[in-house]
C-alpha cells in the first residue's frame, strides 16, 4: 500500500526511545554547534579559522538545499530554479551595499528574505495558476527557464556588473559592529539555520504538512477533498524562495561577491544534488548532503586529484539509483521518514476508512 | 477497485523514481575544485620558505590560458630558487585550480590565504575571476595580489598590482597605425561583456582624436555564432577597419563570414587585440591574412632574454601539448609579475605586505618577456614595451615596437 496508509496505520506514541531520525537531527545539531569550539581547543583559533569559514559556507549552502527539499520533497515541485531566489537575493543586497552603502544585518536579512519570497511567489503564480494541472516536466522546465533567463540577464546587464558580477567589499554590520567571516558569522548563520530548520520541521509535521504529503502522493484525491492544491503548493514554493533568499543574502556578504552563475542552472542543479544525495523529504537530508559533498571534496580532492570528480559522480549515481531517499534513507525507514502529523492522536482511526 | 488504485499509485511512484534516475546525469555538473599542488622548498632556512600562491584556471573553458600560466609561474620560481631564492630563503609554490568557476575560486583562494598563509597570490585570468578573489586576498586576507592578464583597466585597489597591458597600451600605438594602414571608418563588433565595452570606449576616443570615425558599435551575446547581418552592415557602411572584440565560439564564424563577404579583398583591415600565437589556428591563414594585433610580446620579436625564456618553456612543455607561451594567455604578465615582486621583496628586505607593497610601487626589472618593465608609481599598473604584429601566411610579422608605453590608469 501507499506510504501514507502505512503511516496512518502506525500507532501513535510507539516511540518511547529516541527515534533514529531525531537522533540524526540532534547529532547534526550538536556537531554544528560545537565545531568551532572543539577545533579552537584542539588547533587554536588561528589554525581552525579556515575550517570555521568553510563550515559557515556549508551552512549557508544548506539554506539553498533546504529550500529545494521543501519545494520537491514536500510540495512535489521539481524546481530547477532555487538558485534564482538564492542568487537573486544575493544580487539585490550586493547592489544595495555597493550603491546605497547598506550593510546592517537588520536590513540585509529581511530584504534577502523578501526578495526570495517575491521572486518565488511570482514564478510560482505563473507556473501554477494555469487551468491545467502542471506536470513535473512543466515545472522543471519552467523553473529552469527562470533561472537561465536570470543568469543571462545578469551577464548582459552592465548595471549588475555584467560578466564580472558585483563585489561586496563591506562587512555586514550589527549596529556599529562589523561582522567579518569567522567565529561571529559562523554562529549567526548557525542561529538562522536552526530557526529556519525548526520552522520547517514544525510546518511539515503539522496538519498542513499532512495535506502536503497527500498532494505529493496523489494530488487528485486531495483536490477532491476540497483543498486548493495549486495554491497550497504555491505557498510552499514561495516559502522555499524566502528561505533561499535569506541564505543568499548572507552568502553574498560571506563570500564577498555575487556573479551571474550564482542565479543560474548550475547552482540550481547543485541544490538538487545536495538534496538527492542526502535524502529528500527529510529536511535533515539536504544538510547532510551539503556537508557530505563539500567536506568530502575539500578533504579528498588533494589525495584523489584526478579521480575525485568521477568517484563523486558515481557515488551520487549509486545513491540516487538504489536509494532514492538518499543517505538518510539508508538509516531511517520510510515510516519514520514521513513521520506523524499534527498533535499525537489526531490520526487515530485508520482502519475505519477501509478502502 | 483497490487493485486498480494500487496500480495507479505504483505508476505514480515509478514516474517519480524514474525522474530521479534521469536526474542522475546531473551528477557531473556539481561544482567542485580540482585540486591543489605544493612544490616544497628545496632547502631549509631559519625563517622558513617564502610561500607563493598561484590561483589559476587549470580546468574549464579558461584553462587554455591557466595551464601555460601555471607552467611559467613554476619556471620563474625555479629560476629564482636556482639563483639562491630571495633574501636567502627558498620559494615554495602553492598551486590551486580555480576551475574557471568563481564560486570554487573563492574557496581555494581562501585555502591559500587562510590555511597555507601564502605571502603573495598571483593569478586570475578573467576580470570576473579577479573581482571574485580580490577581496578575499587584499581585503579580508591582508595579502598582496598580482593580476597578470591584459584587461579593461580601472582596477585601482591598493596592494593589487596589474602586470598585463591596459586599453591605453593596446590602443595608443595601434589605432593611429590602423588609420594609416587601413582607413578612417571603423566598426566595433563586440561580445557583450565588460572588457569590450571599456576597451571600445577608449578606442573610440583614440579613433576620433586621430581623425577617424566609428560607424558601427554593436554588442552580441557571448554565444552568438551567426554574423550575417553584421557582415552586411560592415559592407554597406564601407568600413575600412574592423576592430574586433568578439570572442570564441563566435570568433571563428565571424572572421570566416567577414572574409567570405570580400572584406579583405576590398582592402579592409581586421584587428583584434587579444590575438596571439595560440589563436593562429582558429581560422585558415587566408581568412586571417593582414590581421593586426598589439601585445606586449610576440614569439619573433628581437629580444635575447625573451627568446631564451621561450626556449625554456618549449623544452619543458612542447612535447605535452600545443599550449604555447604567449601574451594573450596572461603568461607574460605572470612572469613579469613574479620578477617585479622578487625585486620588491629584495628591496623591502622582508615579506611584510606593507613594505613589499611600498617597494612594489616603483619596482623595475631590466629583463622580462618583451623587454624591461616597471610599475608606474601610484598607479598599480605596469609600463612595458608594446608590439604591433600583422598575420602573414599564418605567422606574425612584427611591424612596430613602442618603447615603455604608459598604462594611463588610476592617475
Amino acid at each position: 500500500m501507499t506510504i501514507l496508509n502505512r503511516v496512518a496505520r502506525a500507532r501513535p506514541g510507539t516511540s518511547s526511545r529516541l527515534s533514529r531520525l531525531l537522533t540524526i537531527e540532534l547529532l547534526v545539531l550538536v556537531l554544528f554547534a560545537s565545531m568551532p569550539l572543539v577545533l579552537g581547543l584542539i588547533w587554536g583559533e588561528d589554525d581552525s579559522f579556515f575550517w570555521v569559514v568553510f563550515t559557515t559556507k556549508v551552512m549557508l549552502l544548506s539554506f539553498l538545499a533546504l529550500s529545494f527539499d521543501l519545494a520537491w520533497g514536500y510540495a512535489g515541485l521539481m524546481s530547477f530554479g532555487q538558485a534564482l531566489f538564492f542568487g537573486g537575493a544575493g544580487y539585490v543586497v550586493a547592489v544595495m551595499s555597493r550603491d546605497l552603502g547598506v550593510s546592517s544585518i537588520f536590513i540585509i536579512v529581511p530584504v534577502g528574505t523578501v526578495v526570495g519570497l517575491i521572486l518565488a511567489a511570482l514564478l510560482g503564480a505563473f507556473l501554477l495558476s494555469g487551468s491545467r494541472t502542471p506536470s513535473i516536466i512543466f515545472i522543471a522546465f519552467g523553473t529552469l527557464t527562470g533561472s537561465y533567463a536570470a543568469e543571462r540577464l545578469a551577464r548582459a546587464w552592465y548595471y549588475l556588473g555584467g560578466q564580472n558580477g558585483v563585489s561586496v567589499s563591506k562587512a555586514m554590520t550589527i549596529g556599529d559592529m562589523p561582522l567579518y567571516e569567522g567565529f561571529g558569522f559562523y554562529y549567526l548563520a548557525f542561529g538562522f539555520l536552526l530557526v529556519v530548520y525548526i520552522g520547517c520541521r514544525f510546518l511539515v509535521r503539522s496538519q498542513f504538512g499532512l495535506v502536503l504529503a497527500g498532494i505529493r502522493e496523489r494530488e487528485e484525491r486531495i483536490a477532491f477533498l476540497g483543498y486548493k492544491v495549486q495554491l497550497t503548493r504555491a505557498l510552499v514554493f514561495a516559502l522555499s524562495g524566502a528561505i533561499a533568499g535569506l541564505g543568499g543574502g548572507l552568502y553574498a556578504f560571506h563570500e564577498g561577491f555575487v556573479w551571474p552563475a550564482l542565479m543560474g542552472p548550475l547552482t540550481s542543479t547543485q541544490a538538487i544534488l545536495y538534496s538527492l544525495f542526502g535524502g529528500v523529504s527529510t529536511l535533515i537530508g539536504p544538510i547532510i548532503g551539503v556537508s557530505g559533498i563539500e567536506f568530502a571534496t575539500i578533504i579528498l580532492i588533494d589525495y584523489l586529484r584526478d579521480y575525485w570528480i568521477i568517484i563523486l559522480g558515481f557515488l551520487l549515481l549509486l545513491v540516487i539509483m538504489f536509494r532514492p531517499t538518499g543517505l538518510v534513507g539508508l538509516l531511517v525507514s520510510d515510516r519514520e521518514r514521513i513521520g506523524s502529523f499534527g498533535r499525537r492522536g489526531v490520526v487515530s482511526k485508520p482502519d475505519a476508512r477501509g478502502d | 477497485m483497490t487493485k486498480l488504485i494500487q496500480n495507479e499509485q505504483s505508476n505514480v511512484q515509478l514516474t517519480r523514481r524514474g525522474f530521479l534516475q534521469n536526474a542522475a546525469w546531473m551528477a557531473g555538473a556539481v561544482a567542485t575544485g580540482v585540486g591543489s599542488w605544493v612544490f616544497p622548498a628545496k632547502w631549509a632556512h631559519a625563517a622558513g620558505p617564502i610561500k607563493v600562491g598561484i590561483a589559476t584556471d587549470l580546468t574549464g573553458p579558461i584553462s587554455f590560458a591557466g595551464i601555460p600560466n601555471s607552467r611559467i609561474a613554476k619556471i620563474a620560481i625555479d629560476q629564482i630558487n636556482a639563483d639562491g631564492g630571495i633574501l636567502g630563503r627558498p620559494l615554495e609554490m602553492y598551486l590551486e585550480d580555480t576551475a574557471s568557476n568563481e564560486q570554487i575560486a573563492v574557496g581555494v583562494v581562501r585555502k591559500l590565504v587562510q590555511r597555507n598563509r601564502v605571502d603573495v597570490v598571483l593569478g586570475g585570468i578573467t576580470s570576473s575571476m579577479r573581482n571574485a578573489i580580490k577581496d578575499v586576498i587584499v581585503g579580508r586576507g591582508r595579502t598582496l595580489y598580482i593580476y597578470p592578464q591584459l584587461y579593461e583597466g580601472r582596477e585601482c585597489t591598493p596592494h593589487l598590482f596589474c602586470t598585463g597591458p591596459t586599453p591605453a597600451q593596446q590602443c595608443d600605438d595601434l589605432i593611429p597605425w590602423l588609420i594609416a594602414n587601413g582607413g578612417k571608418r571603423f566598426a566595433f563588433p563586440s561580445a557583450n561583456y565588460v572588457w569590450p565595452r571599456v576597451l571600445n570606449e577608449y578606442a573610440r576616443k583614440s579613433v576620433e582624436e586621430n581623425g577617424g570615425e566609428v560607424v558601427l558599435e554593436e554588442y552580441y551575446p557571448l554565444d552568438q555564432v551567426e554574423y550575417g547581418a553584421t557582415v552586411k552592415k560592415i559592407a554597406d557602411e564601407k568600413v575600412d577597419v574592423v576592430f574586433n572584440t568578439v570572442i570564441p565560439p563566435g570568433l571563428a564564424p565571424f572572421i570566416k563570414q567577414l572574409y567570405e563577404s570580400g572584406f579583405s579583398k576590398r582592402g579592409g583591415r581586421l584587428s583584434c587585440v587579444y590575438y596571439d600565437e595560440n589563436c593562429l589556428n582558429f581560422n585558415t591563414a587566408d581568412e586571417m591574412e593582414g590581421l593586426a594585433s598589439c601585445l606586449d610580446y610576440f614569439q619573433n620579436i628581437e629580444d635575447p632574454f625573451s627568446a631564451e625564456l621561450q626556449a625554456t618553456y618549449q623544452k619543458k612543455h612542447a612535447h605535452k601539448d600545443k599550449v604555447l607561451f604567449t601574451a594573450g594567455s596572461a603568461s607574460t604578465g605572470m612572469y613579469r609579475g613574479m620578477k617585479l615582486w622578487e625585486s620588491a621583496v629584495k628591496e623591502a628586505g622582508n615579506v611584510d605586505r606593507e613594505s613589499v607593497s611600498a617597494a612594489m610601487d616603483h619596482a623595475k626589472i631590466a629583463n622580462g618577456p618583451g623587454g624591461p618593465a616597471s610599475i608606474v608609481p601610484g598607479t598599480y599598473h605596469t609600463q612595458m614595451n608594446m608590439y604591433i604584429a600583422v598575420a602573414k601566411g599564418g605567422k606574425y610579422e612584427i611591424i612596430d615596437k613602442a618603447e615603455q608605453v604608459h598604462p594611463k590608469e588610476c592617475g
